[in-house]
């Protein structure tokens, strides 16, 4: 039921809503039909950025795909819970320390051991247009935890132009979202697998 | 049914014409590919693929009902802006009056579609003069006003005015023994016709820039030979349209010489942004702007033309 759901609102409705009206360009998509399980790790700039991303993974990983959300953001009251839950298929993280029960760190390890996929922001929150800032390290840990499974770096072009943050108006812009290739990491030192993940993501950016 | 096809009537033997020159151009470019198989074939065969969906498309858009003709034509003008809007990087804190001008694209076809004439002549220039600046003063930003308005205002004309004149001539004409359809596939083939005989004559002939700082791809030759053959084609396809030979010798030359300038007006702005083509969404054509770029001139005198000689 919960993938029906999934599918008719990201495969169709966001799928078509984007490429017909908004003019978005999925480039490289059959990247990801490729791997089974993957984390995709994209800059972040726009509520939108999720709709895109989740719209265009392959309709038989698409209940297996959860996006992180914050829980003090999305989380306000049981209707929005429900639905980021069930509509988004997103996961609730708590950003609050001291409220957390468990670390979100574990709580992802946890999704990527049961074979689901995870879609991470490692710039944390929505970030500066054009302007890829430093990764947190949670990314890296989990990487260095699950090291058989595929990163594929994402890049959102222009996305934010048609929801900026802080905005409520959409309006349709052309814009790119562009796969890259998994990443092969050489060594599995925290930092190194911070830098080599965001230079892929800076790669992408420049060659498109 | 769908498949009794009358001859005799000048649109469906224009879609018997286009159908021609496109299966002669498929098999041209087939024979050619395996006598001589090169880079320019392949890409030829994709732009003869692509034309043939475009012609499909547009023949269906066109030869159906009134009001699928306006919704086609809206939609060319809703992509067209979008593309436009997309190049020319305007100030993002302006989106609100971004979106105004796609809101006005609903507007004027739909007064076009209620048959509204004095409406849809002054809506878009009043548009831009009140509407347009005003959204823009009350938004809270003040960089770059005078930059985003301009590329905000030419983007609606170009967009939305200038292409809203095909849906005129369906609405505002009435012609007594030939559908107004038969004008906007006259216009449509001619500007068509002429961009591929440039290219073509381009191709076979070129040597001395007609525009070198604009589009230096364009010759002398390439445009000379369009012109010849887009005139000849026009007096050939006149059954489409109420005029004599020499009327029509006079409106195929001003089609193809509005349709060059419009074209090079297009790779004009296009230079100035620094793109080579609007979009990808056409495979082998760019974008779709690239490809009716011809006809952002032409089309709104073609119109007055026509509205000026029945009026006569």
């Amino acid at each position: 039921m919960k993938k029906i759901v999934l599918i008719f609102f990201y495969s169709l409705f966001w799928r078509n809503f984007l490429k017909l009206i908004i003019g978005l360009n999925y480039i490289n998509r059959e990247i990801l039909f490729k791997s089974k399980q993957f984390i995709l790790i994209a800059n972040h700039n726009s509520h939108m950025d999720t709709m895109a991303i989740m719209s265009s993974i392959p309709i038989k990983n698409i209940s297996k795909t959860h996006p992180m959300a914050a829980l003090d953001f999305f989380g306000g009251n049981k209707i929005k819970k429900f639905l980021m839950r069930n509509l988004i298929n997103a996961t609730l993280i708590d950003r609050n320390p001291e409220l957390q029960k468990e670390k979100p760190i574990q709580i992802m390890d946890d999704i990527l051991k049961k074979g689901r996929s995870l879609l991470l922001y490692p710039e944390g929150s929505r970030g500066i247009s054009h302007n890829i800032s430093n990764f947190k390290n949670g990314l890296a840990i989990l990487i260095q935890n699950n090291p058989n499974i595929d990163v594929i770096p994402v890049y959102l072009k222009d996305i934010h132009k048609t929801l900026p943050k802080g905005s409520k108006l959409i309006v349709p812009f052309k814009c790119k979202i562009i796969f890259g290739q998994p990443i092969q990491f050489d060594s599995y030192d925290l930092n190194d697998i911070l830098v080599k993940s965001q230079c892929s993501l800076i790669e992408l950016k420049e060659n498109y | 049914m769908i498949l009794d096809i009358d001859f005799s009537s000048p649109n469906n033997l224009l879609v018997l014409i286009i159908f021609m020159i496109l299966i002669l151009a498929s098999s041209v470019f087939f024979i050619w590919k395996r006598i001589q198989p090169n880079a320019l074939v392949d890409q030829m065969i994709k732009t003869t693929q692509s034309w043939w969906v475009m012609c499909f498309v547009f023949l269906f858009a066109i030869l159906s009902n009134t009001v699928i003709t306006i919704l086609a034509i809206a939609l060319l003008s809703f992509v067209a802006l979008r593309e436009l809007v997309s190049a020319l990087n305007i100030n993002i804190d302006y989106r609100s009056s971004v979106f105004l001008c796609y809101l006005s694209i609903f507007f004027q076809y739909f007064f076009i579609y209620k048959g509204w004439f004095i409406e849809a002549i002054i809506f878009l220039p009043l548009f831009i003069l009140v509407i347009l600046p005003c959204s823009m003063i009350i938004s809270t930003c003040r960089k770059g006003f005078l930059r985003s308005y301009s590329f905000l205002s030419i983007s609606v004309i170009l967009a939305v005015y200038s292409i809203s004149h095909l849906a005129f001539l369906i609405t505002f004409i009435h012609l007594d023994n030939l559908s107004s359809k038969s004008l906007l596939l006259f216009l449509i083939f001619l500007t068509q016709i002429n961009d591929i005989m440039q290219f073509i004559f381009g191709k076979i002939f070129g040597r001395n820039k007609i525009l070198p700082y604009v589009s230096p791809n364009k010759t002398w030759e390439g445009f000379l030979g369009g012109l010849l053959s887009t005139t000849i084609i026009g007096c050939f396809i006149g059954f489409l349209t109420p005029f004599n030979y020499y009327e029509l010798i006079v409106v195929s030359t001003i089609i193809a010489v509005l349709g060059f300038l419009g074209d090079s007006f297009l790779s004009a702005i296009k230079r100035d942004v620094g793109v080579k083509d609007l979009g990808v969404s056409i495979s082998g054509h760019g974008g779709f702007f690239d490809r009716i770029d011809s006809l952002v001139i032409i089309s709104a005198p073609f119109f007055y033309i026509f509205y000026f000689l029945l009026e006569l």
